[in-house]
């Protein structure tokens, strides 16, 4: 669906992305973490047609990204950025009535993108009068309207709370459920190791390290077991056969709060690899 | 190139609906109408004065309104959104210009009822209005696409209105300062040209050197809208 390969930006005399590759399989969520400035959404921008690489290549769907600039690939996809706008004195309604229009989808449609994005209930509202959230929630309905076989998602929950952050999240995995790929940018790591399937780390425009969010916590797990007992006292044991007699013997005792694995989270992951918080 | 009536349609509605609700722009568009009513009340109207005021309506209408549209949509990033829908550049500039040509008709004929203007046998003047629309329009979206904000546009629009809307009244001077003589090729110039050698029965064959001249203004326009409008498609 997506295929990148050695893709440089340089802006005057800073460069945004160096020597990034990766790939993108149909129906895969793919998440593209780091930090702000880290180059996501250069990289979107390349992807989607708004912004021309200095150099290495870029396909989506199969062909290059400066040849996206035709309806019927346009029709195929969807973008929500930190630059997409609304009509603010129109609706909600009237606002996704256009696009349901130009993308040539049913009127039906609006409400069920609406629903997906738990705004079903506001539609005639203008959109001036919006909080942020809100306004982000009409621009993710406008880029579901006409279900695109690939979503461009820049910081799609950046501006809500947790429980529409959840809505939302829930709303993408049906989507992709349903066959949609989405590439998504993020600094948010739950978010990241709830939606994708396939995470890439950029840091200072480069790609630091690429894999499935399972994998690389096996990868950069601390091999120990926690366990916490009743006590309050706290021990870590190695990972191995050796420890099973041990903790065998604190079982049969019953002193036992709780046993764990340490495993990190991804945000751990990724300071630990680019020695950078993910802020 | 395909073009698609119904997505030029859904950006014609969207746009008569946001502007019907913009208050600044709409109100703008009654200016032309203060004039007319103004040089109405000082009697027999000489042909100069009519067309100024229909070249004031063009310029203000057609070339401010379109400029204001299309910079409001780069200000508050909704033109980039229709850019990567599936409206083409065509349908795109053909739908944000309906709603103004429109507006502008409708402007200029109220204008011309109430200075009793009458465009009845006139055809050379209809075509010489109907060329320079598409000149001040095209002026406004290559305006509104250089420009960031309504705010911008409305400073940088200020001296194009005063060479293009207004250059009828300022070309009396041009005795006086010669650099003004330059104002004699404007479409609103050229519009009293049409009209004045129409009125004396000229034939096509002194005719199109007017035309040719607002021609050219309108290939210039339009060349320059779609390179600049290709150019804002990236960043």
């Amino acid at each position: 669906m997506i295929e990148v390969k050695s893709l440089e930006k340089i802006f005057g005399d800073k460069q945004a992305l160096h020597d990034v590759s990766f790939q993108v399989k149909k129906g895969e969520t793919f998440g593209f973490l780091g930090p702000s400035g880290s180059g996501k959404t250069t990289t979107i921008k390349i992807l989607t047609g708004q912004m021309r690489q200095s150099s290495g290549t870029a396909n989506v769907f199969g062909v290059p990204v400066s040849k996206l600039n035709t309806s019927e690939y346009r029709k195929r996809f969807g973008v929500v950025t930190d630059n997409s706008g609304l009509y603010a004195r129109l609706t909600i309604y009237d606002n996704l009535k256009l696009y349901a229009d130009l993308y040539g989808t049913s009127l039906q449609r609006i409400d069920e993108a609406l629903e997906s994005v738990n705004l079903d209930s506001e539609k005639k509202t203008q959109v001036a009068k919006l909080s942020k959230g809100m306004t982000q929630r009409v621009l993710l309905a406008r880029a579901l309207l006409h279900k695109p076989e690939l979503l461009f998602l820049d910081e799609p929950t950046s501006a809500l709370d947790p429980a529409n952050s959840k809505h939302i999240h829930n709303g993408l995995k049906e989507l992709n459920r349903q066959g949609t790929t989405i590439f998504l940018t993020t600094h948010d790591m739950e978010e990241a190791d709830h939606l994708c399937s396939q995470v890439a780390f950029l840091n200072k425009g480069v790609v630091q390290l690429l894999d499935e969010p399972k994998q690389l916590k096996k990868q950069y797990r601390e091999e120990i077991i926690g366990i916490e007992l009743k006590d309050g006292r706290e021990l870590e044991l190695p990972l191995k056969a050796s420890s099973a007699e041990e903790i065998q013997q604190y079982i049969s005792r019953e002193m036992v709060e709780r046993i764990y694995t340490k495993e990190p989270t991804l945000g751990d992951i990724f300071v630990e690899v680019t020695g950078r918080e993910l802020v | 190139m395909t073009f698609s009536v119904k997505r030029f349609m859904a950006i014609f509605q969207k746009d008569l609906k946001d502007l019907y609700r913009n208050l600044y722009i709409s109100s703008t568009a009654l200016m032309p109408l203060i004039f007319a009513v103004i040089y109405s009340r000082i009697g027999e109207m000489p042909l100069a004065m009519h067309l100024f005021v229909i070249t004031l309506s063009l310029a203000l209408v057609g070339t401010f309104l379109q400029c204001a549209i299309i910079a409001e949509e780069k200000e508050k990033n909704t033109l980039r959104g229709l850019m990567l829908s599936p409206a083409t550049l065509t349908e795109i500039i053909a739908g944000k210009s309906a709603v103004t040509i429109v507006i502008t008709v409708i402007v200029t004929a109220v204008s011309m009822f109430i200075m009793d203007f009458s465009l009845s046998g006139r055809g050379w003047l209809i075509a010489g209005i109907l060329l320079s629309l598409i000149f001040f329009i095209a002026l406004g979206t290559w305006m509104g696409l250089i420009t960031r904000s309504v705010v911008e546009a409305s400073v940088y629009i200020l001296p194009v209105m005063f060479i293009f809307g207004m250059a009828n009244m300022f070309i009396g001077l041009a005795d006086q300062f010669s650099f003004l003589q330059v104002l004699e090729y404007t479409p609103g110039i050229q519009l009293e040209e049409i009209a004045n050698l129409s009125e004396a029965g000229a034939g096509f064959d002194e005719l199109w050197k007017p035309f040719a001249i607002i021609g050219a203004w309108v290939v210039v326009t339009l060349v320059l809208t779609a390179v600049t409008f290709k150019k804002r498609m990236m960043d």
